[in-house]
């Protein structure tokens, strides 16, 4: 089977997974996706910034209802997913969580992961990032 | 104490908001601006300045085809869900610059069913982020909400008690779409959208119009038995760092919202205090914005809120009375319309004759406010 990252630029590496943001050589704000100027200062010039894998989730939510186009249901159809803001520290990032109701929490140590998010028409996997929970953190609490 | 360029409200006019499949939003914009006129006691050719906002159903200027081909200046306006806040605010300043001494602001729209339809790239963003399914207000609202409750230590209990507050205030309200009073636990056993956020803890996008005339203060007494001072309005966007709706990252925090900014200045400008304000109106999208927004605005400290809610202090017959009209819950949002139904409730409750319930003891200081996409807000004070 073939697979496609959603969109190429969100990402630095994909084994193992890593997402590309950009940091401002000014005021050292961490942005993602990349992007040419920086929102904060007038000054600095952005350049290439790989995120932290590793963080906590600042806070989450259950997506219940399916969304309208443009969003693209998994092959199988909607099926409630959670989303939420990971805190790496030098910036929160919005994601996917992949995360079992039972377990998602404010706090919990989570990893950047790849899932499916849907398939194109010609049978291609689309690949997208996720969080999912960081075991080896959990475990050492 | 009043100033030569001082601009009131003298009058206004509101079609109801909800469902109706009769109506375009052409159709109750004109009604609701023959409502104004009429409650001003002026007719359209009086009116030398309008604008006019709606989100999606038509150029407001086109209006002058039915009210009136008088050659007045009508600016159009889209602004999200400061579309009405902004109509006010041209057409103030038109007539604080001497632009004309009557004026009008009028916001209608009518929008298709269920949550908000928007594109990836209207925001300047890559489709990525509407195809995985992020690109929704209400997750926004629903994590904005979760974070704010953990911090602050609120429980999900109050965000039932915002919802029952706007619904017993719309049952009573004959403009109100939502008119059917619910209790906490129905509220909280609805069908759930987005924890913490149940489907009754939601404001649906509806239909409506609303319009405003007013006037500098040499005609606002001739024209009006008890005309409303315009003591402030103010219009903020983002800062870096306030927490919006579709963003992929934030900074770390702490994340100021534009509402704190909006409403200093509104405060400042009024000459008043937040514990001045005897009815206001707060954007309630959901439960959770309203809460936070009673914090944002300096009408309480945060985490105060669920107090402030069990004592009762944000009913009608409270100390700050919010969203005496049910707000955005009771009436839906049609965007362009929204803020405006805001002051038309207010200028109603400060001048005594609210159309739902009416705040005891002659309230002399109202307030409005609105927030929303992308990191925009605007609060006004209003006198008597």
């Amino acid at each position: 089977m073939t697979t496609r990252l959603i969109d190429d630029s969100l990402f630095d590496c994909v084994v193992p997974p890593r997402l590309a943001g950009a940091r401002c050589s000014g005021c050292g704000t961490v942005v993602f996706p990349r992007q040419d100027s920086c929102p904060r200062c007038p000054d600095g010039s952005m350049s290439g910034h790989v995120l932290p894998v590793r963080g906590r989730v600042w806070s989450w939510t259950l997506q219940a209802f399916p969304p309208k186009p443009p969003y693209r249901p998994p092959a199988g159809g909607h099926r409630p997913y959670h989303v939420g803001y990971v805190d790496l520290g030098e910036l929160l990032v919005e994601g996917r969580l992949a995360v079992p109701r039972a377990r998602i929490r404010i706090g919990l140590p989570v990893r950047l992961a790849m899932v499916p998010a849907y398939h194109d028409e010609d049978g291609t996997e689309v690949l997208t990032f996720a969080f999912r929970p960081d075991d080896e953190e959990e475990g050492e609490r | 104490m009043s100033r030569t360029d001082d601009v009131y409200v003298v009058g206004c006019g509101m079609h109801p908001f909800g469902r109706d499949e009769s109506v375009t939003g052409m159709d109750m914009a004109e009604r609701a601006v023959r409502e104004a006129l009429a409650d001003a006691g002026v007719s359209w050719e009086d009116i030398g300045y309008a604008a006019g906002g709606s989100d999606v159903s038509g150029k407001p200027d086109t209006l002058v085809g039915r009210l009136g081909l008088t050659g007045v200046p009508f600016v159009n306006v889209q602004n999200g869900c400061a579309t009405g806040a902004s109509t006010v605010l041209t057409v103030a300043a038109a007539l604080r610059a001497g632009e004309a001494s009557l004026g009008l602001a009028v916001g209608f729209d009518k929008h298709e069913r269920g949550a908000f339809h928007v594109s990836a790239a209207r925001y300047g963003l890559g489709d990525w982020y509407a195809e995985t399914g992020m690109m929704l207000t209400t997750q926004f609202f629903a994590l904005k909400t979760r974070r704010y409750l953990y911090e602050h230590g609120i429980s999900e209990r109050a965000l039932a008690a915002v919802a029952a507050r706007a619904f017993r205030n719309g049952s009573h309200h004959p403009l109100a779409w939502r008119r059917k009073a619910l209790t906490e636990r129905e509220i909280l056993d609805s069908a759930e959208v987005s924890p913490p956020l149940t489907q009754y803890m939601f404001c649906s996008p509806g239909q409506g119009a609303a319009a405003l005339v007013l006037a500098r203060v040499d005609r606002a007494f001739d024209l009006c038995e008890r005309p409303v001072r315009l003591a402030s309005l103010a219009f903020r966007t983002r800062r870096f760092g306030s927490f919006e709706v579709f963003s992929p990252w934030l900074p770390p925090g702490p994340h100021r919202s534009p509402s704190v900014d909006a409403a200093e200045a509104a405060f400042r400008t009024a000459g008043v205090r937040p514990a001045d304000v005897r009815v206001a109106q707060l954007q309630d999208t959901d439960s959770g914005s309203e809460l936070v927004h009673l914090a944002e605005t300096g009408l309480c400290g945060h985490g105060e809120q669920e107090e402030l809610l069990a004592g009762g202090d944000t009913e009608p017959t409270g100390r700050i009375p919010v969203n005496t009209d049910g707000g955005c819950l009771a009436g839906g949002e049609p965007v362009g319309a929204s803020g405006l139904r805001q002051f038309h409730e207010v200028v109603r409750q400060l001048q005594g004759r609210a159309p739902g319930v009416q705040v005891p003891d002659a309230p002399r200081v109202g307030f409005t406010h609105v927030y929303g996409a992308p990191g925009i807000s605007a609060c006004s004070v209003l006198t008597v």
